[in-house]
C-alpha cells in the first residue's frame, strides 16, 4: 500500500507558469503499467507527455482542457485500488498552486520535470535522515549538500574557491560591448552602481544561502491593529520588533564575514529597506531592541518622511547590524533577498496568501559567518512569535460587518462586533461604529 | 685555357655576370656589416641558373633551395626586389621577412629545407597539369639533398603520375663542407632512371651546350608532360655561405680559372669591362636607393588578434548518422561539386575507400580528383602543400595518426611558414586530416594521441574532432579557410552517431563559435566541478558523467573545444570560476599536454584560486592487449578515483 508516483504539472518554458492538459489516456482507478503515458500537458510552444515510472493504479486530481498551475499535483499512482479516491478532485489551478507552495516552503528552484538522480552519499544521508525522495522533486540532481541544504545543515563539500587577495575588494564586473544595433545602451546610476557593490561584497563568493518558512498569520491583525496606529495590517512592525530582540540572542546574524575574522556588532540597529522613487536606501532604528511596537512604528513612519523630503541624516544610514525587506505591498509571496554589504543576512517578507493567510519569511545568509542550522532556528524562533499574535481560541471566519463590510480583522475598536439579526431576519454581526456611530 | 664559345650570346653573359656581381655586392654589404644573416652565393654555377630559370616561360613556375639569388634573379630580373629583400626593407621581395633563402615573386618560390621544397613543387606542377595549362616546373636542389627522403618519394610519384616537373640537381661535389664521396653512394643519374625519369646531363663549363641542352630538357617536359631529372655539373668559386671553407686552395684556383666568366674577362676584356662597369652602376644606384629605405614594421607582419569565444549557447541537435557517413557525405559533394577540391591519401581509391571509410566512392565520383599515393607522408602533405599554393583545396588523409610525424617538415616548415614568411603574398590552404586515438587494440604504433604535438604551430588550426557537432557543418568552415588546416578525427568516433549519447538530466549546448565549443552541464543545477576534454576522449567523459555525480558527489560541467590550437580560455574560465575545480583528461600523455597550456592560459587570467587535475594516458606506448590499453588511456575508475582524490 503506497503512492508510487506523484505527477505535478511541469516547468518547461520559463513563461509558461500553467500548462493545459490535453490528454488523460485513463481513468482514475484503472490499472496502469510502467511507460504508459498517463497524461499529456501543452505549453505555448509544445506537448510534453508523462509516463507512468511504475505500475499502480491511478488517480487523476485535474480536469482535461483545464489549466493547472506548474507544480500542482495533477496525477497520483497508488499500488493498490483502493487508495485511489473513486470521485477525482476537482481543484481550481490556484488552490492547487498554493498548496504545493505550502511543501515547498523551505526549498530553492526546483525546475525540473524529470527524474532526479541523487549521488550515493545523498542517498546514504536520505536513508539516515530517514526522509522521503519526494522532497526533492524538481531537482536534477540531488548531491549531499543539497540534502544538507534541506535539512539547514552546514554544506561539507570543501570550498575551494578564493577570491585573490589582490583583488579582494575589487569587484569591478567585465564589460561587455554592447551591439547596439540589437540593444539600446543604458548608462548606470551612480545609485545602481552602489547598490551593485552593495551586494556583490557578500553575494559574489557565492557562499550565501536562502532559508525560507511559512507563518501563519490567521486573524493576527486583529490583535495586531490595536497597536498600530497608521502601519494597519503590515508585518513589518512586529517583525522589526521581534527580529531585534532575536538578534541578541543570535549575535552570528548580527555581524558580517571581515575577511580573515568575523565582526558582532555590540548594538543592534535593523534597518528596513526603501524604494520609492529616490532609489534603494536601507534605513536604521538605533537601539531597535530596546524600542517598542508603537514606537518602531513611529520611527519607520518618521524615517519614510526624510527619505521622501530628503532630510535623512547620516545616522539613518550607516552601522545598520540587520535588513529587513518587506515586498508584502507588491503581491510577492516568495523571494531571495540579498545580503548587504556588513550584514550577515537579510530577512524578507513576502505578501500574505489570503486563501491561506500564510506569509514567507525568507533569511539569506553568508555561510562564512554563520550556518544553516542556527538560521533555521532564528527562523524557527521568529516564525513562533509571530504567529503568538494571533487571538488566542477560536475566531469565527468571515465575520464581517453586515452595514459596512468590513472584516472583523480590519477592526480597530478593540471591542469587536456584535452579533445581531438583519431587517430581513438573519443572523449578521454590526460593527462598533455601524451600531454606536463615530 | 679554354676557348670561349662563340654561340653563348652575350645577352646571356651579361646575365650571368649580373648574377655575380649582385651576389658579390652582397658579400661586400655582408663584411660592411650592413646584411643581416646569411647568403649563400652561387658564384661559379649562374650559367644553370639562366639554362633553366632563365628559358621557362613566365606561366611556368620555380621552386629553388638556400642557394637561390641565381635563380631568382634568371626568372624574375628582379634585382632590386632581391637587393632590398637581403637588406631588409620592406620594398624587399619579401619585405625582408624571408631575405635570401625564402623568396617568392611570380611563380618563384623558395625555400631553406633541403629536399622540403621537391614534394611542393611536385604539387605545384600537378596542378598545373589539373588546370591543363601547358605549365611545367624546376625544382632545384643541390647534389648534397640527394641524401632526403622526400626526394625520393616524390621521384616515384612524379614518374608515377606523369607530373610535368624538372628536378635539376646542381652537383657542386660538396654538400655544405662535405665532400660528396663521403656521404654519395652509387650514380646519381641512375637514381632518377630507376624511377623512370628521363635523366639528362651537362655542365656550366660549356654553358651554350648547358642551354640547348635545358631546353631540350624543358621541351620534353613540356610537350611529353612528364618529369625529368637534369644533373648540372659546376663548382661554386666561392665558400659554402661567407667564410666557411676548407676545401683545398689549389682545386678551388683551379675552377676559377675553368670558371666560363672569368676567362671570357680574360679573353674579351674591353667588352667585361663595359658590362662589369654598366652592371656596377645598376647596382650601385640600387643600393644607395634602398639604404635610405625603411623597414617594415612589426604591426605590418604581425597583428595579435584575440579571439573571443561566443557567450551564446544553442541546444546540440543530434542526427542519427554516423559520424564516418556524414565525412563521406560532406567528401562526395565537395568532390563532385567543388573543382578545386582534392583528396590525396594512401589505399583511398574505392571500392576500399580507405583504411576507414571516409573517402568511399570518391575516386568513382570524380578519379581525377582523386590520388591514393604510395606510402609517402612526406610526399602527400608536400604534394597537398603545392596544390594549396596553386589555389586547389587538398584534403591530405594521412592513414593513421602515429604517421603524421613523417609529415611533420611539411607542416611546420612549409604549410606554417610560407604565408608570413613571403610577406603574405601567397596562402596555403591545405587540410590534412588524420584519424587518432585508442581503444581498438591497433597498438603501440597506431594508437597514439598526438595532438599535444600539433597545437601551437603558427598560422595552423588544428581541430580535434568530436561526435557532439555535425561534421559537415565543421568541414564547411574548414573547407573556408584560407590557411593551413589539421583535423585530428577519431577511429572510435567514426562509428558513433551525433550527440545521440548525452546522459539524462543533463543539457548539451554549443556556442556560436565559428568552430563551436559544446558543453554538457546539469539540467537545472549549477555545477560544482568543471571538465575539459576533447575529441575522441570528449565521447568518452560523457559516458562517465553520471557515474562521477554518483561517486564524487559533484556536479559535472564538460567543455569540450574542438579546435584546440586557440582553447576557448576565457568559456573555461567563467565555469571554473563558478566550480573551483577543474579536470582536465587528455587522451595525449600528460608532460608537455594541452592540459598544461590551458592552465597556463588560465592562470594569467583568472583572480580566483582554484584546485586543478590533469588526468592524462601514461607515458608508455599505448598496448594492444586490451586490459593494460585500458589502463594506459585514462579510463572511468581512473576518472573517478583521481577526481576524488583531488577534490574531495
Ligand atoms: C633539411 C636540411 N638539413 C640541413 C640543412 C643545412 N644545410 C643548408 S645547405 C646544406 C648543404 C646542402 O648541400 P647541397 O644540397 O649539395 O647544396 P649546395 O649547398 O651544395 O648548393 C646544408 C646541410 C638544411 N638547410 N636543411
Amino acid at each position: 500500500m503506497a503512492l508510487v508516483q506523484e505527477i505535478a504539472v511541469p516547468l518547461i518554458a520559463v513563461n509558461d507558469t500553467t500548462l493545459t492538459i490535453v490528454e488523460m489516456n485513463f481513468s482514475s482507478g484503472q490499472q496502469v503499467r510502467k511507460g504508459d503515458t498517463v497524461i499529456t500537458f501543452e505549453t505555448s510552444k509544445t506537448t510534453y507527455a508523462v509516463e507512468a515510472e511504475a505500475e499502480g493504479y491511478i488517480e487523476y486530481l485535474c480536469e482535461l482542457n483545464k489549466d493547472y498551475e506548474v507544480n500542482d499535483i495533477v496525477v497520483k499512482i497508488f499500488s493498490s485500488v483502493e487508495e485511489v479516491k473513486t470521485t477525482p478532485t476537482k481543484k481550481a489551478s490556484i488552490n492547487g498552486s498554493a498548496a504545493k507552495k505550502q511543501v515547498a516552503a523551505a526549498k530553492t528552484e526546483r525546475q525540473w520535470s524529470g527524474e532526479t538522480v541523487f549521488s550515493h552519499k545523498a542517498l546514504e544521508l536520505i536513508e539516515q535522515k530517514q526522509l522521503n525522495k519526494e522532497v526533492f522533486h524538481g531537482y536534477d540532481f540531488v548531491g549531499k549538500d543539497d540534502v544538507n541544504i534541506y535539512l539547514g545543515l552546514p554544506i561539507e563539500t570543501k570550498q575551494v574557491k578564493q577570491k585573490g587577495l589582490a583583488k579582494a575588494h575589487d569587484n569591478q564586473p567585465k564589460v561587455i560591448a554592447v551591439d547596439t544595433a540589437k540593444a539600446a545602451q543604458q548608462k548606470l546610476s551612480s545609485n545602481k552602481k552602489r547598490e551593485i557593490s552593495y551586494l556583490s561584497d557578500v553575494q559574489a563568493p557565492g557562499l550565501t544561502s536562502t532559508l525560507y518558512t511559512a507563518v501563519e498569520v490567521d486573524n493576527i491583525f486583529v490583535n495586531l491593529n490595536q497597536s498600530l496606529k497608521t502601519l494597519k495590517n503590515s508585518l513589518l512592525p512586529i517583525v522589526i520588533y521581534e527580529t531585534g530582540r532575536l538578534l541578541k540572542k543570535y549575535p552570528s546574524l548580527n555581524g558580517y564575514f571581515a575577511g580573515d575574522s568575523i565582526a558582532i556588532f555590540n548594538d543592534v540597529k535593523v534597518g528596513f529597506a526603501i524604494d520609492i522613487e529616490k532609489g534603494l536606501k536601507v534605513l536604521g532604528l538605533e537601539q531597535t531592541n530596546k524600542l517598542t511596537v508603537p514606537e518602531i512604528e513611529e520611527r519607520i513612519l518618521s524615517l519614510s518622511n526624510d527619505y521622501i523630503d530628503d532630510k535623512l541624516k547620516i545616522e539613518d544610514l550607516s552601522d545598520i547590524t540587520f535588513t529587513i525587506t518587506d515586498l508584502s505591498g507588491l503581491d510577492v509571496t516568495f523571494f531571495k533577498p540579498l545580503v548587504n554589504m556588513q550584514n550577515s543576512a537579510i530577512l524578507g517578507i513576502g505578501a500574505i496568501d489570503t486563501k491561506l493567510q500564510r506569509c514567507t519569511l525568507a533569511l539569506t545568509f553568508d555561510h562564512r559567518v554563520t550556518e544553516g542550522k542556527l538560521v533555521g532556528e532564528f527562523l524557527t524562533e521568529l516564525k513562533k512569535r509571530i504567529e503568538s499574535y494571533r487571538p488566542k481560541g477560536i475566531v469565527p471566519k468571515n465575520v464581517t460587518c453586515f452595514k459596512c463590510l468590513k472584516d472583523l480583522a480590519e477592526d480597530t475598536s478593540g471591542i469587536g462586533f456584535v452579533k445581531c439579526i438583519t431587517p430581513q431576519g438573519e443572523e449578521a454581526y454590526i460593527c462598533q461604529s455601524c451600531i454606536a456611530g463615530f | 685555357m679554354l676557348k670561349i664559345q662563340s654561340e653563348v650570346n652575350h645577352k646571356t653573359i651579361k646575365e650571368a655576370l649580373r648574377i655575380r656581381k649582385v651576389e658579390e655586392k652582397f658579400l661586400e654589404l655582408f663584411s660592411l656589416g650592413k646584411l643581416n644573416g646569411t647568403v649563400h652565393t652561387c658564384v661559379g654555377q649562374e650559367f644553370s641558373a639562366i639554362a633553366f630559370a632563365g628559358q621557362l616561360k613566365k606561366k611556368d613556375f620555380i621552386f629553388s633551395n638556400h642557394r637561390c639569388h641565381g635563380h631568382y634573379i634568371a626568372f624574375t630580373g628582379d634585382v632590386r626586389g632581391l637587393l632590398a629583400e637581403l637588406l631588409g626593407k620592406a620594398t624587399g621581395t619579401c619585405g625582408g621577412i624571408g631575405s635570401s633563402q625564402h623568396l617568392c615573386h611570380n611563380n618563384f618560390y623558395s625555400n631553406g629545407i633541403q629536399g622540403g621544397i621537391v614534394p611542393v613543387a611536385a604539387g605545384y606542377a600537378l596542378g598545373n597539369k589539373l588546370k591543363d595549362n601547358g605549365a611545367i616546373g624546376v625544382v632545384f636542389i643541390g647534389d648534397g639533398t640527394l641524401g632526403e627522403g622526400a626526394l625520393y618519394e616524390t621521384m616515384n610519384i612524379i614518374s608515377k603520375w606523369e607530373i610535368p616537373l624538372m628536378i635539376v640537381c646542381e652537383n657542386n661535389f660538396y654538400a655544405q663542407s662535405t665532400p660528396q664521396n663521403v656521404n654519395l653512394a652509387g650514380d646519381i643519374n641512375a637514381r632518377a632512371e630507376a624511377f623512370g625519369i628521363k635523366a639528362f646531363k651537362g655542365d656550366t663549363w660549356d654553358p651554350s651546350l648547358l642551354m640547348s641542352k635545358a631546353q631540350e630538357a624543358i621541351n620534353y617536359v613540356r610537350e611529353e608532360s612528364k618529369p625529368a631529372f637534369f644533373l648540372v655539373e659546376t663548382y661554386r668559386l666561392n665558400a659554402h655561405s661567407k667564410g666557411d671553407d676548407d676545401r683545398d686552395e689549389e682545386e678551388v684556383n683551379n675552377y676559377k680559372d675553368k670558371d666560363f666568366l672569368n676567362v671570357f674577362r680574360k679573353e674579351s676584356p674591353s667588352y667585361y669591362q663595359i658590362y662589369n662597369d654598366a652592371i656596377d652602376v645598376e647596382i650601385n644606384d640600387f643600393v644607395e636607393q634602398i639604404m635610405r629605405e625603411h623597414e617594415t614594421d612589426f604591426n605590418d607582419y604581425h597583428e595579435n588578434n584575440q579571439t573571443v569565444s561566443s557567450n551564446e549557447w544553442q541546444p546540440v541537435e543530434s542526427i542519427s548518422k554516423r559520424q564516418v557517413e556524414l565525412l563521406n557525405e560532406f567528401f562526395k559533394d565537395k568532390i563532385a561539386n567543388d573543382e578545386r577540391t582534392v583528396f590525396i591519401g594512401e589505399d583511398i581509391l574505392s571500392p576500399y575507400g580507405g583504411a576507414f571509410k571516409v573517402a568511399k566512392d570518391l575516386s568513382f565520383i570524380k578519379p581525377d580528383r582523386v590520388f591514393s599515393t604510395p606510402i609517402s607522408e612526406a610526399a602527400i602533405s608536400g604534394i597537398s602543400n603545392g596544390l594549396a599554393l596553386n589555389g586547389f583545396k587538398p584534403f591530405a588523409e594521412i592513414m593513421f595518426g602515429d604517421f603524421i610525424t613523417l609529415a611533420f617538415d611539411q607542416i611546420v616548415n612549409h604549410a606554417s611558414k610560407f604565408h608570413h614568411m613571403f610577406n603574405k603574398k601567397v596562402n596555403c590552404p591545405v587540410v590534412i586530416r588524420t584519424p587518432m586515438g585508442a581503444r581498438r587494440g591497433y597498438g603501440p604504433t597506431h594508437s597514439q594521441t598526438l595532438d599535444k604535438f600539433l597545437i601551437g604551430i603558427d598560422n595552423v588550426k588544428t581541430l580535434s574532432l568530436n561526435t557532439l557537432l555535425d561534421p559537415k557543418i565543421v568541414y564547411e568552415q574548414v573547407f573556408k579557410e584560407e590557411h593551413p588546416v589539421l583535423v585530428l578525427e577519431n577511429k572510435v568516433d567514426y562509428g558513433k552517431k551525433i550527440a545521440q549519447n548525452i546522459p539524462a538530466n543533463f543539457k548539451c549546448e554549443k556556442n556560436a563559435d565559428e568552430y563551436p565549443v559544446v558543453r554538457i552541464k546539469p539540467a537545472v543545477s549549477e555545477p560544482t566541478l568543471t571538465i575539459v576534454a576533447w575529441g575522441g576522449m570528449s565521447e568518452f567523459v560523457i559516458s562517465c558523467l553520471e557515474s562521477i555525480f554518483l561517486e564524487t558527489d559533484l556536479k559535472p560541467e564538460l567543455i569540450v573545444p574542438i579546435l584546440i590550437s586557440d582553447l576557448p580560455v576565457d568559456l573555461v574560465l567563467s565555469s571554473v570560476e563558478e566550480t573551483g575545480r577543474l579536470v582536465i583528461i587528455e587522451e595525449g600523455s600528460q608532460y608537455g599536454g594541452i592540459g598544461g597550456e590551458l592552465l597556463a592560459s588560465l592562470a594569467e587570467k583568472s583572480e580566483v584560486a582554484f584546485k586543478v587535475k590533469r588526468i592524462a594516458a601514461h607515458p608508455v606506448p599505448i598496448p594492444a592487449v586490451k586490459s593494460l590499453e585500458n589502463i594506459v588511456i585514462p579510463d572511468k575508475i581512473r576518472i573517478i578515483k583521481e577526481i576524488k582524490e583531488s577534490f574531495i
